[in-house]
């Protein structure tokens, strides 16, 4: 195309635009008014706003992955964007839903929570399906939208809006010492000095010229950043704000670059200079598409060179509005109507004489009834006098029911509102953190006087400039209202209704209808009504509705209350909130010094914690998990296996009091303990619940090991440095973490003797020389490796601990040095099953933090002569020396054919009615269970009410397909009791 | 996400602390001595004031280290750091802070939004 | 050292340091076991780094101080370092050496980690020769602000994940 125009598609048909247009502003070049279906009625609406605090023209991007409820007056279009309207079926114009509309009695306030009461199983089959047809706005996108980041942003001074007054405070900044932020929603800065002919001039200059000036000098100023295109969505506590940034403005999606951007700015002082937001007024059909808030209108009409209508009617309530006349008039276009609600005198002179001069009617303390039309405003009803309605014809109504200061960050930052009655709306009083609010957001309606509000208000910044700058006003220079929340209605139909929420279809009789029924309270009625609970927030409105309430309920508005603002102030892609955390990036992965290794050798990987650690090792493509986890741990019994075991946590601990503290810390008693020997070790919390266990090795009384659980590392640690810190701070004692200092590999199996005699040549593996349990270190080329002796699986094993970059090397010389002893590289799955054979507990699988070491049987790990220890007061208390507690116990399923299934609930009795009448008691469940290929058949453990006293008993455990299969209660070990092999 | 001061390490994020529960509650010297529902109080019974509230914080995220801080937990403003050992700051040093009887701070809660005239 | 990612301003790269990770009361006993060995006073404030041509010396907090050798010594050496400072029983030091370090230098560098981290690090709050640790990329470092460079320390089981978002970010 080479007539300059960006082409879209809108519900199916190809529109122009021009380059900078959104969806609304393309729409109206193209005299489109009719944009979309309401929410609950399926009445026609239109566009109502020029901003982010549109109701109605909400549309669904199809080519950005379907992102739905974008706002059309924000959204700018690119060539090739496809757009379309939403909540209608089968088409806009002839929309199945908008029965609904004549249904509209039941649709009232509260709706939801009376009609769907019952009968039975009606919500099922019927609400629920009905609502989801008709009811809320787009569908959901199919996939992520598209990618995002977060930039973190540290800064003395954050400017919200580049506005006038935000544009001001940056100039009274610039050169300063101070870093500051400059962040504009719009993809200019400006504000109402691009939108509207409220100022003439600057210093003289043409305001377009003052605001590149400024930005300019903005820019060069080296200390002030710009955002552009980026919406503050959220003042959190000790002025940390998070804005929106959407980086694709007029762009198709890529993907490849990030589109969104989460800023996340912590600020020592916040300037808000982020305005007002016009408000409607309440009047029958006032949804008409065609109906539009008169700042908006003229927005359009300068920022985009859209004039939407040429000859609208101009309906307001204060002084504002000449503004637009003069727009309008300048561009030789004729309102057909002027209706101000004020009385003649009142009126503004400018108005008046604006109006005389190019011959407008003047309706003057008259007002809007309402509107009529199909699809769209045809005619608008004037009340001129108390019973004397007139009918003009017109195709868009202006309206403007004066402003609100947009205080919706300033109470999110806790800050305290009051009421203002000239004003007739809420304004900062108090803020709670250093926020200060500049221009119309603090209620300071008047231009004049708004240099001498940012130099006074930003005076106590060190090194400011002084701000002098002459504005010249158009028209009224002082800001007059009169009160109009609701005009009269006088048709009573179905269609005739009077909105106070247009995107959540409330009307103002639902207001009415709730505070009848009681809902008196603001936040109750919001909730019964859903006023202002769309993802507009009701930004044009809400302080209409808390206008009309104060009315019916005889109060003042401040009496009324507002509800609570909450973030975000528009809304915000979950894409955006997601940043980087996504597919790859996720969470945070940690892999051991042989993952490479374990990946080359066709390992399935599990997660455990953030580590990755090999599960299973597949030998051949075919090979299931059931197959490997059996052959691993098969040849492990009869050969020897060889585990990763990098992952498990290891402290170093060192002090004088050393010895002191790690009694303390855990249930045995490590002061009779040769140094150089090790001992299973069981860590308590306060309330004697098993927390971790691991292998404590014991160089000296001064200095000491500890291994931990792959997941407890963290934990254990913490929860050491804490009884050191906060407990026991004479204690001399200190630790370190040095797991990825070493990387462990755990050798074990009849033949393991014989390996590690072949690999380490010079050093004695004998029981004499290396006993069950101990630990010696030794010189490996020119670094220091440790060997202990220690067994997970019941099997003779050794652990040895090297510093990773002498890791892989030692690995492959075992393979190599045990190539005719069938060695074979394990998983997490076949640990887990040889340990379960062995009637050994893994933390946080058999024990969930109910679980005491006396529930375990482990009473043989608690020093009984040791004064104290953490936890051991609680081993005493009556609820854990209660006999019928859940206790470990081990069971076989009598018919050996069966399978137990991890999970599954321990029952007394055989059979299960079905239906199920009454509740089964259920004893405990099942929290390991493996097939065993030594023995043949499944052993599992669970933790079962009084288990202790059930051994040799017959239970019954359900089964996935609700059956149940008898199984025999056993002592936990199932393999070498007696413990001969580990001692081989 | 506020800030918070670590005597150690300055002031720096949330996100990188984790919270402790109330502070001075010393483990008992004896716990054989004392009797079981002594010794579940210890464990388990926490003060959960609305108002100033005297807890721990342990900079997990950088230097490891526990201290206690002072905070109102209707505004979640942090009135005060200070480290072990050192002898808690007196509650009348932030008795300002409590205006209404509920122990709601006029402003900063962010329950009222509305000035009251 | 191997140069990860440039561009835009940045360059990272990877090195290796060997790294001794030391605990302690502070005090005349601590100080004098470590000047014996390395001719070097551990630094008294915290937060703050101190270096000669040997080594870096920087204290993490008031009873934890890390020690870079910025001359690879001998694993031997390291090993009888540690081996002769933890005879000292009021002293843990243990071989950090196998912790992934990484270099950040360029004129965006703090643009660039803004990405990464919440952490300020305007030279008015993050002065050169002090360190702190932090969260970048989720990960808990330590960053050290060397006269025109960054030195970032992380846990090495991290370190490919964490490389992965150093040179994901440089794109952004």
């Amino acid at each position: 195309m080479s007539d300059n125009k960006i082409y879209f598609k809108f519900d199916g048909k190809r529109y122009g635009g021009n380059e900078g247009d959104t969806i609304a502003s393309a729409l109206l070049r193209n005299n489109i008014k009719f944009v979309g279906r309401s929410f609950k009625y399926h009445r026609p609406r239109g566009i109502y706003t020029c901003g982010i605090e549109e109701p109605n023209a909400l549309v669904q991007i199809i080519n950005e992955h379907n992102e739905p409820n974008v706002r059309a007056t924000v959204k700018k279009i690119y060539e090739g964007m496809v757009v379309k309207s939403q909540n209608r079926w089968p088409s806009l114009k002839r929309d199945f839903g908008s029965i609904n509309n004549l249904l509209s009695p039941i649709f009232s306030a509260g709706f939801y929570y009376k009609t769907f009461m019952g009968p039975k199983g009606f919500w099922k089959k019927v609400y629920e399906p009905l609502i989801r047809r008709t009811a809320g706005l787009g569908k959901p996108p199919k996939e992520f939208r598209s990618k995002s980041i977060h930039i973190h942003h540290n800064v003395d001074v954050l400017i919200v809006g580049g506005g006038l007054s935000g544009l001001l405070a940056a100039k009274k900044l610039a050169g300063t010492d101070h870093d500051v932020l400059l962040i504009d929603r719009d993809d200019c800065l400006g504000g109402i000095l691009k939108n509207t002919k409220k100022i003439k001039s600057i210093d003289n200059q043409r305001t377009n010229t003052w605001v590149e000036k400024t930005e300019w000098l903005i820019k060069n100023s080296k200390n002030i950043k710009i955002l552009k295109n980026t919406t503050v969505t959220t003042y959190n506590f000790d002025n940390h704000l998070v804005a929106f940034e959407d980086k694709s403005v007029g762009k198709p999606p890529d993907n490849i670059k990030p589109e969104l951007v989460l800023h996340k700015i912590r600020t020592k002082h916040t300037i808000l200079a982020n305005g007002h937001i016009e408000r409607f007024i309440s009047f029958r059909n006032n949804d008409l598409p065609g109906v539009m808030l008169a700042a908006s209108f003229e927005k359009y009409i300068h920022k985009y060179g859209v004039v939407p209508d040429q000859n609208p009617i101009i309906f307001t309530n204060n002084s504002s509005t000449f503004s637009l006349l003069k727009s309008l008039v300048d561009l030789g276009h004729k309102p057909r109507a002027y209706v101000d609600v004020r009385d003649q005198k009142k009126i503004e002179k400018e108005t008046l004489e604006l109006l005389t001069k190019y011959n407008i009617p003047l309706y003057a303390k008259s007002e809007i009834e309402g509107c009529d039309g199909k699809n769209g405003v045809q005619k608008v009803s004037i009340r001129i006098k108390k019973n004397e309605i007139i009918k003009i014809k017109t195709s868009m109504l202006c309206v403007s029911g004066g402003f609100n200061p947009d205080i919706h960050l300033f109470t999110q930052s806790k800050g305290l509102i009051k009421w203002d009655d000239s004003l007739l709306t809420f304004k900062p009083d108090k803020s709670y953190q250093n926020t200060i609010t500049l221009g119309s957001v603090s209620g300071n309606f008047s231009y004049e006087k708004l240099i001498g509000e940012i130099n006074k208000k930003l005076s106590f910044l060190q090194g400011v400039n002084h701000l002098e700058s002459t504005l010249d006003i158009n028209g009224p220079k002082k800001f007059q209202i009169k009160e109009l929340w609701e005009t009269k209605h006088e048709k009573k139909s179905f269609w005739s209704k009077s909105f106070i929420d247009l995107q959540n279809d409330v009307t103002t009789k639902d207001l009415k209808q709730a505070i009848l029924e009681g809902f008196n309270r603001i936040e109750h009625l919001k909730r019964f009504t859903t006023n202002s609970m769309g993802t507009d927030q009701g930004k044009i409105s809400s302080i209409n509705a808390l206008g009309i309430v104060s009315k019916i309920l005889k109060k003042n508005v401040s009496e009324v209350g507002t509800t609570i603002y909450r973030p975000p102030y528009t809304p915000v892609s979950f894409s955006a909130i997601a940043g980087r955390s996504t597919y790859e990036f996720y969470d945070p992965e940690r892999k051991t010094p042989l993952h490479t290794w374990h990946v080359n050798n066709n390992a399935v990987f599990e997660d455990v914690g953030q580590w990755k650690r090999p599960w299973y090792f597949k030998k051949h493509t075919n090979e299931t998990m059931h197959e490997a986890v059996q052959r691993e741990s098969k040849q492990l019994r009869e050969t020897a296996g060889i585990l990763d075991g990098s992952t498990l946590g290891k402290i170093e601990i060192k002090g004088r009091d050393a010895l002191t503290f790690i009694n303390l810390m855990y249930t045995n008693s490590f002061t009779k303990l040769k140094p150089m020997s090790a001992r299973y070790a069981l860590m308590l919390g306060e309330d004697g619940m098993v927390k971790d266990d691991g292998i404590v090795c014991k160089i000296n009384d001064q200095h000491f090991i500890a291994t931990t659980t792959t997941g407890g590392a963290a934990n254990v640690l913490a929860h050491m440095e804490e009884y050191a810190q906060t407990e026991w701070p004479d204690m001399n004692v200190y630790m370190n973490s040095i797991t990825e200092q070493f990387a462990t590999f755990n050798i074990s199996g009849p033949k393991s003797r014989v390996i590690m005699s072949r690999v380490f040549n010079d050093i004695d593996f004998s029981n004499d020389k290396f006993p069950f349990m101990t630990f010696q270190n030794f010189n490996y080329l020119d670094t220091q490796i440790r060997i202990l002796r220690a067994s997970f699986t019941g099997e003779l094993g050794y652990e040895i601990y090297i510093p990773p970059k002498y890791a892989l090397r030692l690995w492959q010389r075992i393979f190599f040095y045990s190539r005719d002893l069938d060695l074979v590289p394990y998983g997490t799955e076949t640990m887990h099953l040889l340990r379960a054979e062995k009637g050994y507990i893994i933390v946080g699988q058999d024990t969930d933090g109910t679980v005491t070491p006396l529930d375990l049987n482990l009473n043989w790990m608690i020093g009984k002569k040791k004064k104290d220890f953490i936890g051991k007061r609680s081993l005493t208390r009556s609820d854990i020396v209660r006999e019928n507690r859940k206790q470990l116990v081990g069971l076989i399923p009598l018919d050996k054919t069966y399978g137990i299934e991890e999970g599954q609930h321990v029952i007394e009795k055989e059979n299960l009615s079905t239906p199920i009448k009454k509740p089964v008691e259920m004893l405990g469940h099942v929290t390991s269970s493996y097939f065993s290929p030594t023995l043949k058949h499944s052993v599992a453990m669970a933790l079962i009410r009084g288990g202790k006293r059930k051994i040799g008993s017959q239970l019954y455990v359900s089964t996935s397909d609700l059956n149940t299969i008898p199984v025999e209660v056993v002592e936990t070990s199932f393999i070498d009791p007696k413990n001969e092999r580990m001692l081989l | 996400m506020f800030i918070i001061n670590c005597p150690y390490c300055g002031e720096r994020d949330q996100s990188e602390f984790s919270n402790g529960g109330e502070a001075h509650v010393a483990r008992p010297k004896d716990p054989e001595q004392i009797n079981d529902r002594e010794w579940s109080e210890y464990v388990f019974v926490r003060a959960n004031p609305k108002g100033i509230y005297y807890e721990r914080w342990v900079h997990t995220h950088g230097c490891k280290k526990w201290f206690n801080a002072v905070r109102n937990t209707s505004t979640d403003k942090i009135l005060k750091v200070y480290k072990l050992g050192e002898a808690p700051p007196s509650i009348k040093e932030f008795k300002n802070t409590l205006k209404s009887p509920s122990g709601e701070p006029e402003v900063g809660s962010g329950n009222f939004t509305v000035k009251k005239t | 050292m191997t140069i990860i990612a440039s561009g835009k301003g940045i360059e990272i790269s990877q090195t290796e340091l060997q790294q001794i990770l030391l605990r302690g009361k502070g005090d005349g006993s601590f100080a004098e076991t470590i000047n014996k060995e390395i001719s070097l006073l551990p630094p008294s404030d915290n937060l703050r780094m101190i270096s000669n041509d040997k080594f870096l010396f920087a204290k993490q907090s008031f009873d934890q101080w890390s020690l870079f050798c910025l001359v690879e010594e001998s694993n031997e050496e390291i090993l009888r370092l540690i081996s002769s400072m933890n005879a000292n029983e009021e002293i843990l030091a243990s071989d950090y050496s196998h912790t992934s370090c990484f270099e950040i230098t360029g004129e965006n560098k703090n643009y660039y980690l803004s990405k990464l981290t919440h952490f300020d690090l305007r030279p008015k709050k993050f002065p050169v020769s002090t360190m702190a640790q932090t969260l970048i990329a989720r990960i808990d470092c330590s960053i050290y602000h060397l006269e025109d460079k960054y030195l970032v320390t992380c846990h090495s089981s991290f370190e490919d994940y964490f490389k992965d978002r150093l040179q994901d970010a440089i794109n952004l």
